[in-house]
C-alpha cells in the first residue's frame, strides 16, 4: 500500500487564477516562436526543490509522493512544468512554509519590478 | 545587425525567438516563491545558485564510468540490473546526494536496460524531460523537443536512422518512457575491438547518447571527437565546402 502524503488537496484561489490565464508554456512558446521546449525558470524551480530538500524545509520524497497525488487531482491537466511548479507551491502553502496572502502581494511586486525595464 | 521577430509574423524565413516577450504570471509566481523562502531562511540565495549551476554543468562522465565498469565486471553488472541506485555509490555517485552538497529532486528509482545483440534500448519522456542527472547531466536540447518525444514511440527505427543509426531489422528495438516515478539508462552491448581495455578507455567511447541509446559506442568515437566524417555519397559540391554532415552507423 502506497504512503499518502499530508498534503490538502483543497484548491487554492490564488493558484487557481494563474490558471485561468492559460499562459502555460505550451501555449505561450509557439506564440513567440520559441523551440525550447521548457520554460526560463524550469531549472530554477529544480534548484528551489534541491535546496528545500539539503535544508531541510522540505525532503525530497515527501515532495514527490504529494506531487503525485496533486499531478493526479487538482493539476491533472496541467502540462509537466507548470505543474510541477503549482504543486511546489502548493505543498509549500499548504506546510505553512509561506502563506498565501503574502505570496499574493510578493507576485504583485515582482511583476512590478520586472515590467519596470 | 539586430534581429526582432513579432508574434504572428507570417511571411519570410522563420526564426525561433530566444524567449517570449512578456512575463508571465509562473514566471512570477517561482520568482515570488523562492524569495519568500530565502527571506524565511529555508534556504540562501548561494545555495540556490550552487545548485543551479550543478544542474545546468552535471555532465555524462558518471554512466560511462557505470557502463565500462559493468562491461569488465560481471558481478558489478549484476548489482547494476539488481538495483542500480546501490551500485551507483561503487562509481561515486549516491542518487541521494550527487552534488556532494545536497540532496537533488531525481526520483531515486533508477533502471539500467541491457542492450543484447537482437535486443537495442533507448529512452525518451514523452511527458517532458525526466532524464538519469546525476548519472548523465542535463538531458540534450533534442531529447525535450516534441518532435524527438512524440516520434520516438511511434517510428524508432526511424527516428533513430536520422541520428545515423540505422538499426537491422532483425535487432528488435524497445523504447523505455522515463517518468517520474523511474529513470533509465541504456546499457550498450560491448563492441568489438575493446578486447583488453581498461575501465577509463572504455569510458572515453561510452557517450552520452550510447546511454540514450541514439548511438553505439565504437572504438576511436568518442565525446572529444568531432563526429562529422567525410559523407560516403556526398551532394555534390558539399563535399568540397566541407558540408558533408551525415554518417552512417555500420
Amino acid at each position: 500500500m502506497s504512503v499518502r502524503s499530508d498534503v490538502d488537496p483543497g484548491r487554492i484561489a490564488l493558484l487557481e487564477a494563474l490558471l485561468k490565464e492559460g499562459k502555460t508554456w505550451d501555449v505561450l512558446a509557439p506564440r513567440y516562436g520559441v523551440t525550447n521546449p521548457n520554460p526560463p525558470w524550469k531549472t530554477s524551480l529544480i534548484a528551489m526543490c534541491d535546496c528545500l530538500a539539503v535544508r531541510g524545509a522540505l525532503p525530497t520524497l515527501d515532495r514527490r509522493r504529494a506531487e503525485d497525488e496533486l499531478a493526479e487531482s487538482v493539476y491533472s491537466d496541467v502540462p509537466a512544468p507548470e505543474r510541477q511548479l503549482l504543486a511546489l507551491v502548493h505543498i509549500m502553502l499548504s506546510r505553512s512554509l509561506v502563506a498565501e496572502d503574502n505570496l499574493a502581494s510578493r507576485m504583485r511586486a515582482v511583476r512590478s519590478r520586472l515590467e519596470a525595464v | 545587425m539586430s534581429h526582432t521577430h513579432k508574434p504572428g509574423d507570417s511571411g519570410g524565413e522563420r526564426h525561433a525567438a530566444p524567449m517570449v516577450e512578456e512575463v508571465t504570471d509562473f514566471e512570477v509566481l517561482e520568482i515570488a516563491v523562492r524569495e519568500l523562502a530565502i527571506e524565511r531562511g529555508l534556504f540562501t540565495a548561494e545555495d540556490h545558485r550552487r545548485f543551479t549551476e550543478w544542474t545546468e554543468s552535471v555532465g555524462p562522465a558518471a554512466g560511462s564510468r557505470l557502463v565500462a565498469k559493468a562491461w569488465t565486471d560481471p558481478a558489478f553488472k549484476a548489482r547494476v540490473m539488481e538495483d542500480a541506485v546501490k551500485a551507483c555509490k561503487e562509481i561515486g555517485i549516491d542518487w541521494a546526494e550527487p552534488t556532494g552538497f545536497g540532496t537533488p529532486s531525481d526520483y531515486m528509482n533508477l533502471r539500467v536496460l541491457e542492450d543484447t545483440p537482437t535486443l537495442h534500448h533507448v529512452i525518451v519522456c514523452t511527458l517532458c524531460s525526466c532524464y538519469p542527472r546525476p548519472l548523465l547531466g542535463m538531458s540534450p536540447e533534442w531529447y525535450r523537443t516534441t518532435n524527438y518525444r512524440r516520434r520516438l514511440v511511434r517510428w524508432p527505427r526511424q527516428v533513430l536512422a536520422e541520428f545515423g543509426l540505422v538499426v537491422p531489422p532483425e535487432v528488435e528495438v524497445r523504447v523505455e518512457d522515463s517518468n517520474q516515478k523511474c529513470r533509465f539508462m541504456v546499457l550498450p552491448v560491448r563492441p568489438e575491438g575493446t578486447e583488453n581495455w581498461t575501465e577509463e578507455q572504455l569510458a572515453e567511447i561510452v557517450t552520452r547518447d550510447c546511454m540514450i541509446g541514439v548511438a553505439l559506442p565504437r572504438p576511436g568515437r568518442t565525446a572529444d571527437v568531432h563526429p562529422v566524417q567525410k559523407a560516403s555519397r556526398p551532394v555534390q559540391g558539399a563535399a568540397h565546402s566541407g558540408e558533408a554532415t551525415h554518417e552512417r552507423e555500420e
